[in-house]
């Protein structure tokens, strides 16, 4: 997971359950701000209006643009993986073997194009 | 032109800018398999249902069935728009056995192009790009050499692969790669030098509070991937 990766490679621990949690900041840097900006969008909530002001005063409006452009972006590459069944890379695969069944990524029906799929809950 | 200066409330990258206006030119054009109302249509159809990801498909509102699109694309439009965490293999088997793999690929290139510009909007608080004029010309039908079974629903680039498996999830339809992942590059990984760093210096964000944002799409969203 490139989360964990990236924030190994500045020296510092991140909370990977941010990524199933609501406003989880995972240890990250205005990270709250960020998670709650995207489920905002990606739910089409009623505070979306409010997450993303808080985001653009927060961050300013170079970050926010940044922040925008990846939640667009994401889902439409969660849609690539989702509509063709691509099997996750074996690297990813093994660097999240520890943790991805806690945090339910294995019960998801993607799993199954990667053969390590569980029942869901 | 799509996406005008001016467009957005705040400053947006002009690389970013101009890579969201050649891709949503390239839906309207004429494609490797569908024509460009088919292509338009088929943004329309995912863009519809996409709205009303709140509600049980049962109840979404889809008005009188006008598209000039087979029933599975009509479908497979609309699922993958709004309803990608319910997708499988068996599904994608049934699509595909009507309308083709290259077709299926392509639509589903059009449906991510589509979502995420749509994303990106609503992220920014812009109503949506108007869907482009469809052009005319007939599709191309090239479908590439190298393709091979790696696991997916689809046939992928198999020759010299050596980066990560999404980038060739759409290769059966090359011309769906380009005008999805230029605006993957200008909205998010930057060029394949940057990519491998984990230490960003040419985006604002630090990639940890990047990849923070990807992986809460990516859960919220239940991708595996």
């Amino acid at each position: 997971m490139l989360l964990r990766a990236s924030s190994d490679a500045v020296g510092a621990e991140v909370d990977l359950s941010a990524a199933v949690e609501d406003a989880a900041d995972g240890g990250v840097e205005e990270g709250a701000v960020l998670t709650a900006f995207a489920e905002a969008v990606v739910r089409a909530t009623n505070d979306l209006e409010a997450a993303r002001a808080r985001a653009l005063e927060t961050l300013g409006p170079e970050k926010f643009v940044e922040a925008a452009a990846t939640v667009g972006i994401f889902n439409g590459l969660v849609r690539v993986a989702d509509s063709t069944g691509i099997p996750s890379d074996t690297m990813m695969l093994e660097r999240t073997a520890d943790v991805r069944g806690d945090l339910g990524f294995n019960r998801w029906s993607g799993a199954k194009s990667s053969g390590v799929a569980e029942a869901p809950a | 032109m799509s996406f005008p200066d001016g467009r957005f409330p705040v400053p947006v990258r002009e690389d970013m800018a101009t890579a969201l206006r050649r891709s949503w030119a390239d839906i309207g054009r004429p494609g490797t398999w569908w024509t460009g109302p088919e292509r338009v249509a088929i943004a329309a159809l995912a863009r519809a249902e996409r709205v009303q990801r709140n509600e049980p498909p049962w109840s979404r509102d889809r008005g009188e069935p006008n598209e000039p699109l087979p029933e599975k694309a009509v479908e497979a439009a609309r699922r993958i728009g709004a309803d990608p965490a319910h997708l499988d293999r068996e599904w994608a088997n049934g699509v595909i056995a009507e309308i083709g793999d290259s077709h299926y690929v392509e639509l589903a290139s059009v449906v991510v192009t589509t979502v995420a510009a749509d994303a990106f909007c609503e992220a920014m608080g812009i109503d949506h790009e108007p869907l482009p004029e469809a052009e005319a010309g007939e599709p191309t039908c090239e479908r590439p050499d190298g393709m091979g079974d790696i696991g997916a629903w689809v046939p992928v680039q198999v020759i010299d692969w050596k980066r990560a498996n999404v980038a060739r999830a759409l290769s059966l339809v090359p011309e769906g790669v380009r005008t999805f992942f230029r605006m993957v590059v200008a909205m998010y990984s930057g060029a394949a030098t940057d990519f491998e760093k984990m230490v960003w210096d040419h985006r604002p964000l630090a990639r940890p509070q990047v990849e923070l944002l990807a992986a809460r799409v990516s859960a919220l969203n239940q991708c595996f991937y």
